[in-house]
């Protein structure tokens, strides 16, 4: 029996598939039900992003990275003004610096609710996606008390933040950390004890530390795989030394790990939240700079820790006010080009689960 | 390990191969000649003192007097950072694969081949996959690069 | 009730029950109306907000839109996203495999002009109106999901005042 075979024929996932999170083709070679081979296509969201960049100017390029990683629209305004600043040499105020780590952590958490949300969706369980969305809704709420936008957020500038944050913010603030803090544990019941879930799972697409670091993979999935590296404390940026948080590793590298991994790192998030507005101070939020501003020329590539992994961008000023060249580096992109490596030889069922737990959004792919 | 020191290591240690370009603001960026490339990358990635086992980034630009090829290197273990910068001729650019030192990069050059009329050597599969498959109007992220359907932003 | 005041209804009381009647054009617009199923057709930023508008606060459902894998059982594709010229032929052909009658939601300035890459880019689409016809636009980047209910029960009022036969004609 076991010199039988079946023939293997080719199969398309996408670029229209409600588990692709966006417009990924994969070209299967299937077996039965069986992956023998795995080819992506990107590009169906190639939106020339880094072309559009290079004729603007620097606080037109911001709103046009919010669409770059929209799922977390903060960091892609963060890590932008970062490298204008690091080329310029402008000093942020105190308090702009905390606006935007209380930001970027809610934005994170945000993030990680879309993915605990979709990841159960795709795995077949949708329960889990209408209680995430729920709570991502508070969010959103306190985003658009803050800069008016539920998604694109253009708040971060080049020199500080556009708006401060209104009186009813901080109470609303900590009350939202703390619900969703307490959330995770109910998330946590919800799917941990629950047989078919582990099934589906524990074991599953296990990546290994070598290969995960020979790819370029990063952020959750690299941690899930026992490397710790987070920038956040690695490569220092911000003021994420004044606050007190760990970094969750877990050791197995499977899907189980990498969802549990976000998990605890929203609770992580709660608490630097929950921190920074303790330690928030009265004061300016932004630099004075000119809608015109020009850096020094010079060249930098800068990268912050992203919900999916590294976020980068090389910057390079020749001094006049439009950047000479912008590219964005999303965490995705060596995720995805990792797939096929530890998704042939695994059943169809799980590719979508493995797919899934890489949280892989296809703006940050194609850009 | 921090800037200075790295810098005084490379220059002590890699001397001949890179030089020093003081355009790299915050991190330290290298120039190395096309020719070393991969040689001085695998060396890097092995040094025990560096150890640059983390690919971040490999993007190229057009000064239109010439192509770069710029590689941003990580190392998870000694967390420090390093930038190298190929500089090739704008007729004819072409660069060796670093995939064989770190398969991450092969979709980078992928895309530098599609967007910027780089060749790749040794690339095992140099195919378009970010525009669409009918696409003949060249490499579009050249700065002279332009198509009839393309509106320019009106000048600022 | 609010359902049964906006149809034309007249009922007699006679022994034995009640008689409704209507016509035929209405009974159909009415059903399609209020079961519209729509594609999950997400590509980029806006897919977001069609998220948040079929999950808890926004509720699509009430609508009585639920959304569907398949273009083969969906009446209506939204839109959501930037079209770029790679996607713009498998558009279509989501399109052409729904069956009659269909709709079409844009959603979001990229669907309508391109939105904020009308300029200077080269891969997408400006609008997809030459594309597929459009029923309803949503303008917005991206639009609040209440402008996407607004659209919605917008397109449900189009399909009410529709006669018999017009839909065999797009
Ligand atoms: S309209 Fe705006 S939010 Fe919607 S897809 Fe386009 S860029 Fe994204």
């Amino acid at each position: 029996m076991s010199n039988l075979r079946t023939e293997e024929f080719d199969i398309n996932m996408g670029p229209h598939h409600p588990s692709t999170h966006g417009v990924c083709r994969l070209l299967l070679t299937m077996d039965g039900e069986k992956v023998v081979k795995v080819v992506p296509y990107i590009g169906y969201l190639h939106r020339a992003i880094e072309k559009i960049c290079e004729n603007r100017t620097y606080a037109m390029c911001i709103p046009i990275l919010d669409r770059f990683e929209y799922v977390t629209a903060m960091s892609c305004n963060y890590v932008f003004s970062l490298a204008a600043e690091r080329l310029s040499g402008i000093e942020v105020p105190e308090r702009a610096e905390y606006l935007r780590v209380i930001m970027l952590e809610l934005n994170r958490i945000a993030s990680h609710l879309i993915f605990f949300g979709t990841t159960a969706m795709d795995i077949g369980a949708l329960t889990p996606f209408l209680y995430a969305l729920r709570e991502r809704e508070y969010i959103m709420d306190l985003f658009e008390m803050t800069c008016g936008q539920r998604l694109t957020y253009n708040y971060i500038r080049v020199g500080g933040v556009s708006k401060d944050i209104p009186n009813e913010f901080t109470p609303k603030c900590r009350e939202t950390v703390a619900t969703i803090s307490d959330k995770v544990e109910e998330y946590k019941r919800l799917l941990n004890g629950n047989p078919i879930w582990k099934m589906r799972t524990i074991g599953v697409g296990k990546l290994d530390a070598d290969l995960a670091l020979a790819y370029g993979v990063s952020g959750p999935i690299l941690r899930a795989s026992g490397v710790d590296y987070d920038l956040r404390r690695d490569d220092p940026y911000s003021i994420y030394d004044r606050f007190d948080y760990n970094i969750p590793i877990y050791q197995n590298g499977d899907v189980y790990d990498r969802y549990m991994i976000r998990l605890d790192e929203i609770q992580e998030s709660c608490k630097i939240v929950a921190q920074a507005l303790d330690q928030i101070e009265d004061g300016p939020i932004r630099a004075k700079v000119s809608p015109n501003f020009k850096p020094a020329a010079g060249e930098t590539y800068t990268r912050i820790e992203n919900s999916r992994g590294e976020m980068g961008v090389y910057l390079v000023s020749d001094g006049t006010k439009k950047p000479f060249r912008v590219k964005a580096r999303g965490g995705s992109y060596p995720h995805l080009q990792l797939l096929p490596e530890i998704a042939t030889n695994c059943m169809i069922a799980d590719l979508v689960a493995i797919f899934a737990s890489f949280d892989v959004i296809l703006p940050e792919v194609d850009r | 390990m921090n800037n200075e020191e790295l810098k005084a290591y490379i220059e002590s240690h890699y001397g001949s191969q890179l030089t020093y370009n003081e355009a790299g603001k915050y991190d330290l960026l290298f120039e190395v000649d096309a020719s070393n490339l991969v040689t001085v990358c695998e060396k890097l990635k092995n040094d025990s003192e560096l150890l640059f086992d983390y690919f971040c980034n490999l993007s190229g630009a057009d000064t239109t007097e010439r192509f770069e090829a710029i590689y941003n290197l990580a190392s998870t273990k000694k967390k420090i950072r390093l930038d190298i910068k190929v500089i090739l001729p704008h007729e004819n650019p072409v660069v060796n694969s670093v995939q064989t030192i770190w398969p991450a990069a092969n979709w980078y050059e992928r895309e530098m081949w599609e967007l910027y009329g780089i060749h790749i050597n040794n690339h095992d599969n140099l195919t378009r996959f970010l525009l669409h498959d009918e696409w003949d109007e060249g490499f579009p992220m050249r700065k002279d690069w332009d198509a009839p359907d393309f509106i320019r932003f009106p000048d600022l | 009730m609010g359902i049964i005041k906006k149809l034309p209804v007249y009922s007699e009381k006679i022994p034995g029950g009640g008689i409704v009647t209507t016509s035929v054009e209405q009974v159909l617009n009415f059903a399609q109306a209020k079961s519209l199923w729509y594609l999950l057709f997400g590509t980029a930023c806006c897919a977001i907000e069609l998220m948040c508008t079929g999950a808890s606060r926004y509720d699509f459902d009430r609508l009585g839109m639920i959304f569907r894998a398949s273009p083969r059982q969906a009446d209506l594709i939204i839109a959501a996203g930037t079209i770029t010229k790679k996607m713009a032929p498998r558009l279509r052909t989501l399109y052409d495999q729904m069956a009659e009658p269909r709709y079409v939601i844009a959603m979001g300035g990229c669907t309508i002009k391109g939105g904020p890459f009308y300029y200077d880019s080269y891969s997408v689409e400006k609008g997809i109106e030459h594309i597929i016809p459009v029923d309803v636009f949503i303008p917005g980047c991206p639009p609040r999901p209440e402008s996407l209910l607004e659209g919605c029960i917008t397109l449900q009022k189009q399909i009410q005042q529709r006669k018999l036969g017009d839909w065999q004609e797009k």
